[in-house]
């Protein structure tokens, strides 16, 4: 990874806001009082010991948890009960902390599948495409071959060519992380979530995984948002980092602001709290 | 090397896309179909027609049905036999009430009224999953056979409680009643099966089947890359069911003649046509013709080979078929889930390479 230290660049739009969500079940507070933003063009880290309450803050943007508190506006517009389906027609997408693949399909399948939100239509349009489908006909033809043309640039980009027809049961776990990150770029999202996507690989697999996501952000000018484990990825990666500890912020910066923070130092050396 | 895709490269998407990008297999299914349509109706007897063909071809449409339902989409329904009681009881009310209507139009609208009915029965299953799901069917099929037994309407008040179809032609031939043509009967089922069987497979391999096999493999990852889940499901049960329709409205009409639903339609039926796809493989259009072709011939070739050549029992031989199919389910079940399919694909490998081992 690049040994030189990365310039600081400047964002200005915001494509999300986070403001005071809490988010508890049953007893079990996850989240408490969260607040913050992620600017258009960024890569904004989420880091935090184990339970911290990453995941969950993922799956609050997405839809798949709802906080009992407070508000989140995407793009500019705030939003009330979220369903994924939802959040992903509006441009959210996705990666598993637990590779969260369709173990049957093959890898050029999975990302296909990737592009089946952009195709959704009413309830009639669905049954007409039922029916063009089984035909094959026109239109169902050529979304078809459409879709696969674009597949097959994110195959590409992603350098697994050779696995295309193989069941992504097969393979290996560093390539399943490759493959769902494909399925999540098929979505052409405007924020893409990344739940450690480099947890298990080795130091070759992580670097690869660091370029595809310095690529993904640079040539499709995606906005990212990354929960890592690994500090040094995170620091050489990211514009700016969240740090959560038992759901609370903890501190919120760029990486030189939250590298040199005490509270931030504590909870990665387990200083006792109080 | 008989078989062989190496040499074979696509230089584009479109062809790589084709429906059997492989020649060999393109021309052995066109072989398939070819012999079907011109050899064999000049050779079909009463016999082969009723004991072999037309089962066969019936249980493989209904057997698709099925495996677009459970196999691609991960739905257990154990509802099969219900769903072919639908399709019977449609085509007989609509053969019997409107005597002028076209057969082609009178199955697809059998088919159609089975598809309202299972996406009724389909609802629960955004709520309930695997084996509850599996037991909610079973009220279906129960509850379905039930109806058809206590509602005369439905059997049109006859004092047996049975439907007997009416002869009905099309393009000038007889296709339904005793004095239908095995030849014709035949090449109208084939006709019917072949379309529906390509039809499916375009669906399976298209975006339609990929939503249905990414709610069958995770069904939350789905939701969550923003498939929804409830419309998926819907449409599965519909063109399931659509499928199954057709199959019970050529079981009865075509096939047997006559229907009585505890017997033709029970529960037995439901449990046939989940082996044939077990044993087939599932979420394989193939698979399923594989199946029917096992579950019907096997017991046909246990009889001649045991009673027959043996002489033994034939009591004697019934139990060893069920054995024998409890042995073959559980070894498809924990060795290979893709069934026959999977083995022929195996076996083509192997092909591939022959005579060399490696
Ligand atoms: N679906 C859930 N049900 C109950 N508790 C949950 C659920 N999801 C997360 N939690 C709890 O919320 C806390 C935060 O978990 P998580 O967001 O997965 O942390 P992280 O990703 O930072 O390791 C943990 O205490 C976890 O047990
Ligand atoms: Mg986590």
């Amino acid at each position: 990874m690049s040994p030189e230290p990365v310039q600081t660049r400047i964002f200005e739009e915001e494509i999300l806001s986070v403001s005071d969500v809490s988010l508890s079940f049953g007893g079990v507070k996850a989240i408490q009082n969260v607040s913050f933003d992620i600017k258009r063009g960024e890569i904004r880290a989420i880091i935090g010991p184990n339970g911290a309450g990453k995941t969950s803050m993922l799956n609050v943007i997405n839809g798949f948890y709802h906080p009992q508190e407070g508000l989140i506006r995407f793009k500019g517009k705030a939003r009330r009960r979220m369903r994924p389906s939802i959040a992903a027609a509006q441009g959210i997408a996705r990666t598993f902390q637990n590779v969260a693949l369709f173990k049957g399909m093959s890898t050029l399948d999975n990302i296909m599948t990737g592009r089946l939100p952009r195709l959704e239509k009413g309830i009639f349009g669905e049954i007409v495409n039922v029916f063009l489908q089984a035909a094959y006909l026109g239109p169902a033809r050529r979304s078809e071959l459409e879709q696969r043309k674009y597949v097959e640039e994110i195959i590409d980009f992603l350098e697994i060519q050779h696995i295309r027809r193989t069941p992504v049961g097969r393979l290996p776990y560093g390539l399943q992380k490759r493959v769902e990150l494909g399925r999540a770029l098929a979505m052409e999202p405007e924020l893409l979530l990344l739940d450690e996507p480099m947890a298990g690989m080795n130091l070759e697999e992580k670097e690869d995984m660091s370029r595809f996501i310095i690529d993904v952000n640079d040539q499709y000018g995606t906005t990212i948002a990354l929960i890592e484990h690994d500090i040094s990825v995170v620091m050489d990666l990211s514009d700016r980092i969240i740090v959560l500890d038992y759901g609370r912020k903890i501190a919120d910066g760029t990486p030189g602001e939250v590298q040199s923070n005490q509270a931030v130092m504590d909870a990665y050396l387990g200083v006792p709290h109080e | 090397m008989f078989y062989r895709e190496a040499g074979q490269f696509k230089t584009t998407y479109k062809s790589d896309q084709a429906l059997f990008p492989i020649a060999q297999d393109r021309y052995f299914v066109i072989g398939v179909v070819l012999f079907a349509f011109l050899v064999i109706p000049f050779f079909i007897t009463d016999y082969w027609a009723n004991a072999l063909l037309l089962p066969f071809l019936i249980y493989a449409l209904a057997a698709i049905g099925l495996n677009i339902l459970t196999g691609y989409c991960g739905q257990l329904s154990l509802g099969t036999g219900g769903f072919l009681a639908v399709g019977a009881y449609a085509s007989y009310k609509l053969m019997t009430s409107f005597p002028e209507m076209n057969l082609i139009v009178v199955f697809l609208l059998s088919g159609l009224i089975t598809a309202l009915v299972g996406i009724f029965f389909g609802v629960p299953s955004l709520r309930i999953k695997g084996f509850y799901l599996a037991v909610a069917t079973l009220a279906s099929q129960f509850f379905i056979v039930w109806l058809f037994n206590k509602v005369p309407w439905f059997f049109n008040y006859s004092a047996t409680g049975q439907i007997s179809v009416p002869p009905r032609e099309i393009f000038g031939f007889l296709v339904t009643g005793p004095d239908a043509s095995p030849a014709i009967t035949y090449l109208f089922t084939l006709t019917l099966v072949s379309i529906f069987a390509l039809l499916a497979k375009n669906m399976a391999r298209g975006n339609v089947g990929r939503s249905w096999m990414a709610i069958r493999d995770m069904d939350i990852a789905a939701e969550i890359i923003g498939i929804r889940p409830l419309k998926t499901k819907l449409i599965a049960f519909a063109v399931s069911s659509f499928y199954i329709g057709i199959a019970g409205a050529l079981l009865f009409a075509v096939w047997l003649g006559s229907a009585e639903p505890t017997e033709a339609f029970g529960i037995d039926q439901s449990f046939l046509i989940l082996f044939m796809i077990i044993i087939g493989g599932l979420g394989s259009i193939l698979g399923s013709f594989m199946g029917a072709a096992f579950m019907v011939l096997m017991p046909i070739f246990l009889k001649n080979f045991m009673v027959d050549g043996l002489g033994l029992q034939p009591a004697f031989s019934e139990h060893v078929q069920i054995m024998l199919m409890g042995v073959l389910i559980i070894f498809f079940l924990i060795v290979e889930p893709h069934g026959l399919a999977r083995l022929w694909q195996i076996a083509k490998e192997k092909l591939r390479i022959w005579p060399f081992p490696y």
